[in-house]
């Protein structure tokens, strides 16, 4: 009798101990019941039956991205049945990815944090076509759903063009980080226009100081940052219709218009009082280590334009909102309103199967993103998420811009073929910067372009 | 043609591969819980499964063409003229078959796929070499391969002749070898990051390059290393000849060991100095292993791209032939173009293979 | 030796002679160690400071005490005193920012420090900062502060109060830990990743060199048809870029089902290396003197036994240079490994897992250096156990024309 109760006793310390367990792997955040979250856009996956497939999913995320992405799809493991969903991130995805599609290995999911090389691999075949219900659903629930299918539809082998691809974890470019309190101490404002910024740039001058960071260094990457920084010129000078005439061509390369926001860029680039270290510290300051000199004693410059995820590279004792913050890079001509420059990562299904379908369509529902949101620095376009859950009062006013646009332009350089996009333009800036004249560099450009249209 | 070796080399491994997995599986499945046990194993069997390779058929040979079975052949000259001539294919046939299928048939398959346009649905006929021929970029690293080439291997083998030279003379000679041996030791990212400490340019302020601190310190104004052409590829090239010295040293010290005491003695005895000893006596014994260093750091330079790719992505006027490869294929997946670049650097190796060639008849006839 | 040869020689002009040649070459030495050392002494000593140390003052100034401004936040909640002011008051020996670090006489208001002041004074701080009007602060020898106004204070983030420090040096084992303890708890570790190499390195390196051998014997001193042509062709082999590859070797390997398997990834390497495997055994057997082969023959000994017995243990010298570069290679490398083995956890080798640690945009990437001095120290104890085999004299006694 008393070894019966002794067994009862154990097997339900037993019960209670695995009850735990289970329910920390299946709620690794500790926020099932949180009401608000969309918890009900996870109900359509409950006991969804994988097949008993282990689906892989491959990106560029790692460390604690690595951890976070987890975390989310935790959830939705937690309710389906018969399989799971595995992320793996590579420091090296773009060179992994293209050898695994045609090597014949490729995992279910690809996240492309360049919708160029996505677009590549569609062309290779080695990515499926999502169908018209995903294409409606996307419209319908991303704020500007239109454009971002847009930047997710690319031509499939036969030349049709076709929706690839979901947007998930966007980043804002249009942004220009500062430290507040160096501005106090000088009684500088922020500047709401152009014409504002430049005047501050020569207040900042006049007192001796270097309004400017910039860092274009990126080992074989190096160049991007410029062409940001022209990306962001052209959406604030010119209609977003020329814009994306720019980014496929239809309006050439050393069309005046691009010239034009190439030399607006140099106005700040290539005046060596502007920049910390002139124009040989921007090209050869790394882009990480750019924004160091805003936290230096005494400054070594005030501001530094970047995307959101910058505020990765600052020193580990800055808190962003406090000891450093951004504004809005402002408009140069008010017809255009306030034009946002954004980014972000494209999943795709490169290995098609029930599961990665299952893995997709959780990816756009309202509760993927948020449970990522609640986590760190993340922002979405989805307008079924809950604003409150964002980690941070800088990441929901990240969120308001990129919400709030009237204009918002995908990373130009992105949509451009590889050639040009990760090849031309930012050596193009690379040499523009080093002093070649803006003509010369969208001339060389344009013929690069011309190359490749050539076959 | 491609798909038709793939498919040849199917009907010929998957028997074996299925055979290993009905052995293995079981195994592999009771040892799930240790990886280190698996590990063991593992290295067990691979290195297991060589030696029964070479001693097996090396037995079986001998006695299938050996005079115990004798009805096969029954001239027992014949006998051991066939055997004789069937060795030498058991001795290169690993490495060949090897060779084949990891380098051979890559290579062909990119010869094939340099005719084709980027996602190689079509034939271009020439197109991507007519391309190459008239880009900037493919001409400025034809121009920086060509200054590679006439710089690191030279250099390298210098500098690692005269190190090991003169290790051999002190007693600390593990220690100082280790040393120069180090940088090999560090995986080419690694080494990109230590030249950064080299390096580093700033305008204003600490300097965190040691070059430009020394210069700051004397007065100078800091410099920019790695964006003044054309002296940054020479830049560049330092950190080559830092990591290949290493190896060129390795080899060509075990070479002087080989240079028997004897024949030193004998020309000490004479009156000889060590420098005429050095150049009549040393290099003249260990001139093959030069050759071969040289050889092998060329095609490692004809090769380089991790530290150009590391360091300034080959801009600034210091791509290179590899660099521009691993751009074409990789970050703008045009593997016609990629491919056509692979095959000029398979194509730039000709006259070394030919000097190869006379250096090893004149060798053959001396020996 | 050459202390024999010195202390033989008659005269003293040879003798100073000697000496100077003993004294150039080990001062000739020393000075090449020390420059290909530089460097690398570069990395270590990033690998030992602070990531801010790092990237604010060169590395050979790591011994040298830190003379720097460091900024202090004032507290913002004021106090209103008897006489109806208003103040805020604080230390700055007890921030945290400066602990460790001893405090110095100067101080500024602005972090420009367009204007700076001495310790003791007080500063009305409305005359440098518009929106600090009304307020003045002082600073005491005793480094507490004191922020005074006569209206309530209304400050949202603190006067900075910029204040010079000198720091000692110091060392940090933080990067090393981190690298060491990250994902320690998980299955899929560091520890593991060690494993992973150690599986893939070794028969990856034993295997190219048995073949290797053999096929350099046989290019040596066997007759076979089309055998130099053969060789030339092993040679320029080498230049095939492993990028060209990759994709046609893993549409092999998905076939025959060799695809992240250890036997897989081991026949990548050895196909990899074979062309400088052979290359350097043929250059080494090849050169064995002729007299050797011939006597052995005479002797009645099979191919087969000659190379085991003869050629092997006279070639342990060119072995040993080749398994310490296949050894290298196979473990610094990154791609080989991530294209044939997968990209699983379990399947992760050290430089993967080094490589993960670095954060997706290269974040973490201050951990490189400490990395790089962990993955570098299996590769020099297999150098310096190899050393020992590149001893003179494995042919002494059987040379022709000596």
């Amino acid at each position: 009798m008393k070894k019966l109760h002794l067994f009862v006793i154990l097997s339900l310390l037993t019960l209670a101990f695995s009850a735990m367990t289970v329910s920390a792997q299946d709620d690794p955040l500790g926020i099932l019941g949180d009401d608000r979250f969309a918890w009900d856009s996870l109900a359509p996956f409950e006991g969804l039956d994988l097949g008993g497939e282990d689906v892989l999913f491959f990106g560029p995320w790692e460390t604690e991205d690595l951890e976070y992405l987890n975390n989310v799809l935790a959830y939705l493991n937690a309710v389906v049945t018969n399989g799971s969903v595995t992320y793996v991130g590579s420091g090296s995805f773009e060179q992994e990815i293209v050898i695994q599609c045609e090597g014949g290995n490729p995992p279910h999911l690809a996240a492309f944090p360049q919708p160029g090389l996505a677009a590549d691999m569609a062309k290779r075949g080695c990515l499926s076509s999502l169908d018209d219900e995903t294409r409606a659903y996307i419209n319908e629930s991303y704020a500007g759903g239109e454009g971002w299918n847009a930047f997710a539809t690319y031509p499939d082998p036969e030349g049709e063009n076709q929706l690839y691809g979901i947007w998930y974890n966007v980043n804002l470019k249009s942004l220009v980080w500062y430290v507040p309190d160096n501005f106090d101490e000088n009684g500088y404002e922020i500047p709401t226009s152009w014409d504002e910024l430049i005047a501050l740039s020569d207040q900042i001058v006049a007192d001796g100081g270097t309004p400017w960071c910039i860092g274009i260094g990126s080992g074989a990457a190096t160049g991007w940052p410029a062409t940001d920084w022209v990306e962001d010129i052209m959406l604030r000078t010119q209609p977003l219709s020329v814009y994306q005439d720019w980014t496929t061509n239809a309006i050439p390369f050393n069309d005046e218009r691009i010239i034009s926001a190439l030399d607006t860029f140099a106005i700040i680039a290539k005046n060596e009082e502007y920049v910390n270290g002139g124009t040989a510290g921007i090209l050869t300051t790394e882009f990480q280590d750019s924004p160091q000199g805003l936290f230096s004693i005494p400054p070594e410059c005030y501001m530094h334009r970047q995307a959101s995820f910058i505020g990765g590279f600052f020193p580990e004792d800055v808190e962003i909102g406090v000891d450093a913050d951004f504004f809005y890079f402002p408009a140069i001509d008010p017809t255009f309103g306030n034009a946002v420059l954004g980014g972000g990562t494209v999943i795709t299904i490169s290995n098609d199967t029930p599961g990665a379908r299952a893995v997709l369509d959780f990816l756009m529902t309202p509760i993927a993103h948020e449970l990522w949101m609640v986590q760190a620095g993340f922002l979405s376009p989805h307008k079924g998420i809950n604003l409150d859950i964002y980690s941070s009062d800088v990441l929901r006013r990240q969120a308001e811009i990129l919400l709030g646009a009237d204009t918002f332009g995908f990373d130009g350089s992105d949509l451009m073929p590889g050639a040009i996009g990760a090849g031309a333009f930012w050596t193009g800036m690379v040499d523009f910067i080093g002093g070649a004249s803006s003509q010369e560099v969208a001339d060389t450009i344009q013929n690069a372009w011309d190359a490749i249209k050539g076959e | 043609m491609l798909d038709l070796i793939i498919w040849l080399l199917e009907g010929i491994l998957s028997p074996f591969v299925s055979v290993l997995e009905v052995i293995f599986d079981p195994l592999v499945v009771a040892m799930a819980d240790s990886p280190a046990l698996q590990a063991v194993f593992a290295i067990l069997f691979g290195v297991g499964a060589l030696v029964l390779y070479f001693w097996g058929t090396n037995a079986f040979i001998d006695w299938i063409l050996g005079d115990q079975v004798s009805w096969i052949i029954q001239n027992r000259r014949k006998r051991e003229r066939v055997r004789e001539r069937i060795r030498p294919w058991f001795f290169v046939g690993p490495s060949l078959i090897l060779l084949f299928i990891f380098l051979v048939f890559p290579a062909l398959n990119t010869l094939d796929l340099s005719f084709r346009n980027e996602t190689s649905t079509e034939f271009v006929d020439i197109g991507n070499y007519s391309w190459a021929l008239q880009d900037p970029g493919f001409h400025e690293s034809i121009r920086n391969n060509i200054l590679w080439l006439l710089f690191v291997p030279f250099v390298s083998t210098t500098f690692g002749l005269v190190i090991a030279v003169l290790a051999d003379r002190v007693r600390w000679e593990s220690l100082a070898k280790s040393l120069i041996f180090m940088p090999m030791a560090i995986s080419f990212v690694g080494a990109s990051i230590i030249w950064q400490f080299i390096y580093d340019f700033n305008d204003t302020g600490e300097q965190i390059g040691l070059l430009n601190g020394i210069l700051t310190a004397l007065g100078g104004d800091p410099q920019g290393w790695l964006i003044i052409e054309p002296w940054n590829n020479f830049f560049l090239m330092i950190i080559l000849v830092w990591i290949q010295t290493g190896f060129a040293m390795v080899l060509l010290s075990a070479a002087l060991k080989g240079v028997p005491e004897e024949t030193l003695e004998a020309a000490r005895i004479d009156g000889a100095g060590e420098v005429a000893i050095f150049f009549r006596i040393m290099i003249p014994q260990i001139i093959s292993t030069i050759t071969v260093v040289m050889t092998t750091i060329t095609i490692t330079v004809l090769k380089i791209f991790d530290i150009v790719y590391a360091t300034t992505g080959g801009q600034f006027g210091t791509d290179v032939l590899a660099n521009l490869m691993d751009t074409k294929i990789f970050r703008e997946t045009d593997f016609g173009r990629g491919s056509a670049i692979a095959v000029t650097l398979m194509l730039a190796t000709i006259p070394f293979m030919v000097w190869n060639i006379i250096r090893f008849r004149r060798e053959e006839k001396f020996r | 030796m050459s202390s024999h040869t010195a202390t033989s020689q008659p005269t003293g002009g040879i003798h100073w002679r000697n000496r100077f040649g003993w004294l150039s070459v080990r001062l000739g030495l020393g000075i090449l160690c020390f420059l290909w050392l530089l460097p690398t002494v570069g990395l270590f000593i990033a690998s030992i400071r602070t990531e801010e140390a790092t990237k604010t003052t060169g590395w050979w100034k790591a011994l040298t005490p830190l003379s720097e401004f460091v900024p202090v936040r004032s507290h913002t909640d004021a106090e209103q005193l008897d006489d109806g002011r208003y103040v805020i008051r604080g230390s700055l020996a007890e921030d945290e920012g400066v602990q460790g670090s001893e405090l110095g006489e100067t101080f500024g208001i602005r972090s420009n420090l367009a204007e700076t002041f001495t310790v003791g004074e007080t500063i009305d701080l409305g005359e440098y900062i518009s929106s600090r009007a009304g307020l003045t602060l002082t600073i005491n020898e005793d480094y507490t502060y004191e922020i005074s106004s006569n209206e309530p204070i209304e400050l949202s983030r603190g006067q900075n109060i910029f204040i010079e420090v000198t720091t000692p040096p110091s060392f940090t084992t933080e990067h090393y830990r981190k690298i060491i303890v990250a994902d320690a708890d998980s299955d899929f570790g560091i520890g593991r990743a060690f494993l992973n190499t150690f599986t893939v390195t070794v028969p990856a390196t034993i295997i190219p060199i048995s073949i290797a051998a053999f096929a350099a014997y046989a290019f040596s001193w066997m007759n076979f048809p089309f055998r130099n042509f053969l060789f030339i062709v092993v040679v320029a082999l080498l230049v095939v870029p492993l990028q060209m590859a990759l994709i046609p070797i893993s549409r092999i390997y998905n076939t025959v089902g060799l695809k992240d398997t250890y036997p897989g990834i081991w026949l990548a390497h050895t196909g990899f290396g074979l062309p400088l495997a052979i290359y350097l055994l043929r250059n080494y057997i090849g050169g064995l003197p002729r007299e050797i082969m011939e006597s052995a023959n005479i002797d009645g000994a099979t191919h087969f036994q000659i190379f085991v017995r003869l050629v092997l243990p006279l070639s342990v010298p060119a072995l040993a240079s080749f398994a310490i570069f296949q050894f290298l290679w196979v473990w610094n490398d990154l791609l080989v490994a991530r294209v044939f083995l997968g990209i699983l956890p379990e399947n992760q080798v050290l430089t993967a897992q080094m490589r993960s640690l670095l954060g997706t945009r290269y974040e973490f990437l201050h951990l490189l250096p400490a990395a790089a001095f962990i993955s570098i120290f299996v590769p020099l104890i297999v150098f310096f156990s190899l050393q020992r085999f590149f001893v003179r004299g494995l042919l002494a006694g059987s040379v022709k024309g000596g």
